[in-house]
């Protein structure tokens, strides 16, 4: 039984990882029906820069986590204006490619950068597992967690309590409407945008001590979290959380018990079956148009 | 469709790659030109899709590898049988099965993917694509794992092998074959509709075509291109592995449908064409695939936004739209109607709340068959979910629909209009730069009972029928009053006139009953009274007329009934002249004397 907790711990872990960089596409799918196709990638800069900045110039972890946050916002906001902005008025969906275009240069640059090969990045709270029992955790892994369920917390408060995040809402509702109202709409779009790629890179940072510093870091990453934006619902950001989190421990259990290699084919088949059985997502409302 | 001068360039083209290769020696360019063709198969089939119906896919590459894994086990499989040996059929069993596979797994994956809108196809397919090569490298038994399959046979007819040469030949006939069927589906009535849910799936649903099977069709049939590509690829090359069908070359299919023009006959030959030559050419720069094209997207993105092909296509739209006359009123000659037979629709007790908002409150509406019926209110009264429950647009929370005096359940928009009931909309839903024509011709599709494949083979029966429809829609084009617009694009129309080319489109359905939301908002004196003099030949014609309106002079003098909405209450219900002197409508409309107080 204590394998059981073993694996289901740490792939709740990898679950809270996968619920960051989910809701970072229900932040843009919210606001712009966009999505950032290449959100992956910015993990994977997310968890370079933190290689960077740890590894090789001993930045204390926490500077290194504001940088990490506040380069990828940017980044954001500038790969907002130029790659998705001129297209989401265009009304077609091109946009899918020109994120994915980014992503694309992205793990170029990031591989004459730092180069092809896995590079390992010492944890943040050191390496001996903590023992719940008999059960053994890294810090890391509980420091995942718990970064996970804070920054959820604080995502709700801000759609809740905030005027941003409540102009946030009311952009997703209508952005005609909205900007009627006088919210800058495009500000909020840009926004939503960079603080997805934040996410993503704040991702990164809090992953990169489990997997190790490479270019490939975050191409899988940002398939399964966007995997289960769908299954949860992309408007839906707590269940998201919820999803991501019980995603990771399945997956984790089926590796565990059964075989690795048909561990993602079972996650995306499970994806396309919820997408058939409640297209809105388990924790979607369905939404209705109107004509 | 608008590539007039290209044919005789497109013969050229087409000559020259007939001739060339005796003159060039070596098989390298005759085995370029292969991989050119069937990366241009695969693109044609993206193109119908993407271009065309504007869904994007990012997982082509898998279905093209379903394709040629399928052709490669079985082949493999029955070449050593010595009927198969001798006649060489066992190749063209596998193209065939190749090809239907992947048709059955594009269909696995276009119906659950296609339920809703947005990005969703784009991303279920690259998580498709990457299933499909995670299987690939982990079924080894079968696939052959990361090293693949080998020594595929080579393609054969009876005892006669096919060389690159020769192969080469055999690809531009299938090639071309391909580009011949793309374009006799996109000009047929199928095409039509295909290009118009580009536009707007609302309207598409509205003249009574189930967008979403539609959606699923083109799915199935791009991803058959897609699956063919694939058998004729495991045939050149021998030898398939996971490598030949990752991510990175979906995204190749998807960029150079783009680049060559998304929606045009010719543009995914030239983005093939192009995208298979290019890194030929730059082979000292692998280093910077990533980079290298990531740029190549971005410039196309935003220089080439409608590709090669468009840069000419939009040449030629502008020098049509030049040529447009000032608008005039139409309506002056109406056409004659063919007679229907008007129903009436009762909504009983029916209730519409969104969260707290009721917009609908048991509301009773009658109307009876063959009557012009408005229904009016201030704004937010609630009329246009009326209509919208009313053509299954939205559910009902509670209440009963009664079509010609039976109970009737409205599933969906196509649904209402397959019982009968058409509706216009508010804010104006056209199809972008589609001709008035096409409009109609898209509204008539519901009453076609010849299939694709009957047009495709060009069946008389198809043909009498498509000579029926334009002979129909013409006729409802000039009862409107647009006859000398019949090919100017919608977009480049009048606002009046885009009411009118609604309401043509929707009468191509033969509508028993017709919902016009607000015909007149927007349009000048003189185009209400033609408007007007249009629906009262609507009801001449025995159409069930229901009007939304706010234009109180037009309702009056055209209605027989009144119904009057305010909260989603009906307050007052009769005449039109009883309305006009009806307290609680003047109250609603310029609130009591009390309610200032």
């Amino acid at each position: 039984m204590y394998f059981f907790f073993q694996i289901a711990l740490s792939g709740i872990a990898t679950g809270a990882i996968y619920g960051l960089i989910a809701v970072g596409y229900s932040l843009t799918y919210m606001t712009t029906k966009a999505l950032n196709f290449a959100l992956g990638m910015w993990v994977m800069l997310g968890g370079m820069l933190t290689y960077s900045l740890i590894v090789l110039h001993a930045f204390h972890p926490l500077a290194a986590l504001a940088i990490v946050v506040a380069a990828l916002f940017a980044l954001g906001i500038v790969a907002e204006r130029f790659s998705v902005m001129p297209f989401l008025r265009a009304g077609s969906d091109v946009w899918v490619m020109s994120t994915l275009a980014v992503g694309f240069l992205m793990i170029d640059l990031a591989e004459i950068v730092w180069g092809r090969s896995p590079t390992p990045v010492p944890p943040l709270l050191g390496k001996n597992p903590i023992y719940i029992g008999p059960v053994a955790v890294l810090p890391q892994q509980l420091l995942i967690i718990a970064a996970a369920c804070v920054t959820f917390i604080a995502l709700d408060l801000f759609y809740r309590r905030t005027l941003l995040g409540k102009a946030f809402r009311a952009v997703a509702h209508s952005g005609e409407t909205s900007s009627l109202m006088g919210i800058d709409t495009r500000r909020v779009q840009a926004v939503s945008y960079a603080a997805a790629a934040a996410l993503a890179g704040f991702a990164g940072f809090l992953v990169v001590p489990l997997t190790l510093a490479e270019p490939q870091l975050g191409t899988v990453l940002g398939l399964k979290a966007f995997a289960i934006a769908i299954i949860a619902g992309l408007a839906a950001p707590r269940g998201i959380l919820i999803c991501g989190l019980a995603y990771g421990a399945l997956e984790a259990l089926i590796s565990g018990y059964f075989y690795t290699g048909i561990r993602d084919i079972l996650g995306f088949s499970l994806m396309i079956l919820a997408l058939f059985l409640k297209p809105e997502g388990l924790f979607g409302k369905p939404v209705e148009e109107r004509a | 469709m608008t590539e007039r001068g290209v044919p005789w360039l497109v013969g050229l083209a087409l000559a020259a790659l007939i001739i060339l290769p005796a003159f060039v020696p070596g098989t390298y360019y005759s085995f370029l030109g292969i991989v050119v063709f069937i990366y241009g198969i695969v693109a044609v089939g993206l193109n119908i899709l993407a271009g065309y119906a504007g869904q994007f896919s990012l997982g082509h590459a898998a279905l093209m590898a379903m394709g040629a894994y399928t052709t490669a086990l079985l082949t493999k499989a029955l070449a050593p049988l010595p009927f198969f040996a001798a006649t060489g059929l066992h190749i063209w069993f596998g193209v065939v099965l190749g090809t239907l596979v992947a048709a059955a797994f594009g269909a696995l994956l276009a119906f659950p993917a296609l339920r809703v809108r947005g990005p969703y196809l784009a991303m279920v397919t690259i998580a498709f694509g990457w299933v499909i090569f995670k299987i690939l490298q982990e079924w080894v038994s079968v696939t052959g794992g990361d090293l693949g399959l080998s020594s595929i046979p080579k393609a054969q007819l009876g005892p006669y092998l096919f060389d690159t040469g020769s192969f080469y030949y055999v690809v531009l006939g299938l090639f071309v074959a391909a580009l011949m069927i793309q374009r006799r589906l996109i000009n047929s009535e199928l095409g039509l509709r295909i290009l118009a849910i580009k536009h707007s799936e609302i309207a598409v649903s509205s003249v009574g075509i189930n967008v979403y099977r539609l959606k699923v069709l083109v799915f199935v049939i791009s991803a058959a291109f897609a699956g063919f590509g694939g058998t004729l690829f495991a045939h050149q090359q021998n030898y398939v592995s996971p490598d030949n069908f990752q991510f990175f070359s979906s995204v190749f299919f998807l960029l150079a449908v783009l680049f060559g023009g998304a929606g045009t006959l010719m543009g995914p030959v030239i983005g093939a064409a192009v995208l298979t030559i290019l890194p030929e050419i730059l082979q000292d720069f692998d280093k910077f695939r990533l980079i290298i094209y990531g740029c190549f997207i971005l410039l196309t993105l935003y220089f080439l936004p409608n590709g090669v092909m468009g840069l000419l296509a939009d040449r030629k739209l502008r020098a049509a739209r030049s040529k447009m006359g000032p608008t005039v009123v139409g309506a002056k000659s109406p056409g004659n109607l063919p007679t229907t037979v008007g129903v009436g629709l009762q909504l009983n007790n029916i209730s519409k709340s969104f969260g707290g908002l009721q917009a609908l409150r048991d509301v009773n509406f009658r109307v009876e068959p063959g009557t012009i019926h408005a229904l009016i209110g201030p704004n937010g009264a609630g009329k246009t979910t009326l209509i919208n429950v009313a053509t299954g647009f939205y559910p009902l929370d509670s209440g009963e629909i009664v079509i010609d005096g039976r109970a009737a359940t409205v599933r969906s928009l196509h649904d209402a209009a397959r019982q009968g009931i058409v509706r216009t909309f508010q804010t104006i839903k056209l199809f972008g730069n589609m001709t008035v024509l096409e409009h109609v011709l898209v509204g008539c599709a519901r009453h076609s009972r010849a299939g694709y494949f009957d047009a495709a083979i060009g069946r008389k029966s198809a043909r009498n029928e498509a000579a029926r429809n334009l002979d129909t829609a013409r006729e409802l084009i000039s009862f409107v009053g647009l006859a000398r617009y019949e090919n100017v694009p919608a977009n480049s129309l009048a606002y009046g006139h885009r009411r009118l080319l609604e309401i043509a489109r929707a009468l191509a359905v033969r509508p028993q009953l017709l919902l016009l939301d607000e015909p007149a908002a927007g349009l000048v004196a003189e185009e209400i009274h033609a408007l007007g003099h249009i629906i009262r030949q609507l009801r001449a014609s025995g159409i069930t007329v229901v009007l939304v309106e706010h234009h109180m002079e037009l309702v009056i003098s055209i209605s027989d009934r009144v119904t009057v909405l305010d909260y989603g209450v009906v307050i007052a219900d009769g005449p039109p002249t009883a309305i006009q002197r009806d307290e609680r409508v003047i109250a609603a409309y310029l609130g009591t004397p009390h309610a200032a107080a």
